[in-house]
């Protein structure tokens, strides 16, 4: 038997109290925990999507972050389409039908074309190219891998690739057939895709893609912008299957956005290459002077959308939790002000049989310290718990993997220690009173 | 006293007691027994003299002190058991030696406990033992440290008339097996004559005598 015993005791001598008190510690660390979590995820969520192998989105003009939600994160309305020749400016001679380089494609390592506008069954259809996922990495420099199949192919028209949650939640595989719907899920059904490849899982927004073949995705139904009668449409030379319907004409092409990434600018001779972000500044500058588009950086605008909303509203939260944590610590104080009457005759047993002031002092204050640590253990569990709960609904639709072990290392770190000198805080009143308890009072009358 | 006023309670020229020797101290209700035993035990300081318990003058050493010397050398047995009730019997003697310098002991204490006839309630709280049963496990946390004195205030107040001898007994025999020495506080004439020593407080009562500041 010693304190720690003591204090042990004491806690099961007033087992309700004391498991109410840890209760109410351990929902208030469980919401911190949960809170700290996602923030973490959703923070993690829009840096992944900042974070792929293209550093500039170029659309229509309006507002860049609009563009960046749209064409990065596949949430928001596309702002409006930019023309099929503003896209041709971005491609070397070879990709283009006049055979001479586009007026920014010294500037371009790769620009991938998407066009949105479809759904299928509640996930967004993005027509693009092989490029994509041929010539596009990973946030982490790695090239996009498949699960099963492979990637599309230029000259299959009707093919498809789904991102990894896609396939997942539909139960779809290569092989397998799908019809978007334009517009919105209860719109009309186009011509069926067929699923080239399932992409292996990226922890970014690919996963909640459905890509389609971006010739496929012309000939649909509505695709098409109208031209004037009689004007003259010509085929874009592209490869096609035999016996695949001809190509939608240039004229009536549109894209949604281009995913662009930057050429490095020539360094000198003998010396490093300079960063592809020099180029960036230059081409971004260009093109937002221009009357045919707008540049994004996607890391900028996502910064500033963390820093603008998500970061003070995650303050916020952290701020309420923290307030629920410090009401449930108080709790100590409650229930040890409640327990006061009897524990002074304990104290003034124990000090009656030896016991100095320092030692029934340390009693209660390892007694609230025992609390917190036993409640703030179990809200930790809690928390990670919770957050592995709604795991599945957070993964879905933030396209981060969120489980049980997501975590944030070094504030969880922090928060059981936090809570134990809280409770010390909260347990100093009860313990100062029996550091000053009147043996002789309590033990016996006047004799 | 209300008002300020103080109020000498008892003047002892002197009181000692020999090393395994059994006395009571008679007195009826006012005549400063818990006072004197508060004393003793290094609970309260004296006003003036000496408190000597084995060579230590309790008078002249700090709190801290005299709970070390409370703890390790003296045993205390309380009218009403004050015993803990969220604790069990042996746990009651184990918080004893917690406190003492030597480490707790459970094998110790089970032995105490079974000396004092409780073997089979080691794991009985306060509150599933009898009156008289929880007086034995106050006698036998007393003799946890293996105190040099054991003090007993008023030990059958609460014990019914058909076991008060029983726990006087228990005492006497459990100090002398021992060679403990025991002081016992009562009102009980019928106890007091029990004792080699009786020795009247009323003599030391100066409140009594109305000694006033």
């Amino acid at each position: 038997m010693n304190l720690l015993g003591i204090a042990w005791r004491n806690i099961r001598q007033r087992w309700l109290t004391s498991l109410l008190t840890a209760l109410s510690l351990a929902l208030g660390v469980a919401l911190v925990v949960a809170t700290l979590g996602t923030g973490g995820l959703v923070k993690q969520a829009f840096e992944s999507g900042a974070g792929l192998g293209y550093n500039m989105i170029v659309g229509a003009k309006g507002s860049p972050l609009q563009l960046v939600l749209n064409s990065v994160y596949f949430i928001s309305k596309p702002i409006e389409n930019i023309s099929w020749e503003f896209y041709q400016q971005f491609l070397p001679a070879a990709e283009r039908a006049d055979g001479s380089d586009g007026t920014f494609a010294s500037s371009s390592k790769t620009a991938v074309p998407i066009c949105m506008g479809d759904y299928f069954r509640g996930f967004r259809v993005i027509g693009t190219n092989a490029a994509f996922f041929n010539r596009i990495t990973r946030g982490d420099g790695q090239p996009f891998a498949f699960s099963s199949g492979s990637n599309f192919r230029d000259d299959d028209f009707f093919a498809g690739v789904l991102g990894a949650t896609v396939a997942a939640q539909l139960g779809l595989k290569a092989g397998d057939r799908f019809a978007p719907t334009h517009g919105a899920d209860d719109g009309k059904v186009h011509d069926p895709f067929t699923v080239a490849g399932v992409l292996a899982r990226t922890d970014t927004p690919v996963d909640r893609g459905v890509f389609v073949n971006m010739e496929g995705f012309y000939l649909q139904d509505g695709h098409a912008k109208p031209v004037a009668d009689g004007a003259a449409v010509a085929a874009p030379a592209v490869a096609q299957q035999p016996g695949a319907p001809l190509p939608l004409p240039a004229a009536q092409r549109e894209v949604t956005a281009i995913l662009l990434e930057t050429a490095a600018p020539p360094g000198l001779p003998g010396m490093p290459p300079l960063p592809a972000e020099l180029t960036a500044m230059g081409l971004r500058t260009a093109i937002n002077e221009g009357r045919d588009g707008q540049a994004a950086q996607p890391i900028a605008e996502i910064r500033q959308l963390l820093d603008l909303f998500v970061r003070p509203l995650e303050l916020l939260l952290l701020l309420v939790t923290a307030l629920v944590v410090l009401v449930s610590a108080m709790g100590i104080l409650v229930s040890m002000v409640g327990s006061a009457l009897e524990r002074s005759r304990d104290v003034a047993i124990m000090r009656a049989l030896g016991a100095r002031r320092s030692h029934v002092l340390a009693t209660v204050l390892i007694e609230a310290m025992l609390l917190a640590g036993g409640g703030g253990l179990v809200g930790w569990l809690l928390g990670h718990l919770l957050v592995g709960a709604i795991g599945p609904w957070i993964s879905t639709n933030a396209g981060v993997s969120a489980s049980v072990f997501s975590a944030v290392p070094l504030a969880e770190a922090l928060l059981v220690p936090f809570l134990i000198l809280l409770a010390i805080a909260a347990a100093l009143l009860p313990a100062i009173a029996a550091y000053r308890t009147d043996v002789s009072k309590w033990l016996q009358g006047p004799g | 006293m209300p008002g300020g006023e103080t109020v000498d309670v008892l003047d002892i020229p002197r009181f000692s007691v020999a090393a395994g020797e059994h006395c009571a101290l008679e007195g009826q209700s006012g005549s400063g027994k818990s006072t004197l035993l508060n004393v003793i035990s290094g609970i309260m300081r004296p006003d003036a003299g000496r408190v000597l318990l084995d060579g230590i003058d309790l008078a002249r050493i700090p709190e801290a002190g005299r709970d070390r010397v409370r703890a390790d050398k003296l045993g205390l047995v309380f009218q009403s058991f004050n015993l803990l009730p969220g604790f069990t019997a042996l746990e009651n003697v184990l918080v004893a030696m917690a406190f003492g310098s030597e480490r707790p002991d459970r094998a110790r204490a089970a032995s105490l406990l079974t000396a004092v006839g409780l073997q089979h309630r080691l794991d009985h709280k306060p509150s599933a033992l009898s009156t008289g049963q929880q007086q034995r496990v106050a006698v036998a946390r007393a003799l946890a440290n293996r105190p040099r004195v054991v003090l007993a205030d008023e030990p059958t107040a609460s014990i019914d008339a058909a076991h008060q001898q029983q726990v006087i007994d228990l005492l006497r025999n459990t100090c002398s097996q021992q060679n403990v020495a025991l002081v016992v506080v009562t009102h009980a004439p019928e106890v007091a004559e029990q004792f080699p020593r009786r020795i009247r407080l009323e003599q030391f009562n100066r409140a009594a005598a109305g000694h006033r500041h």
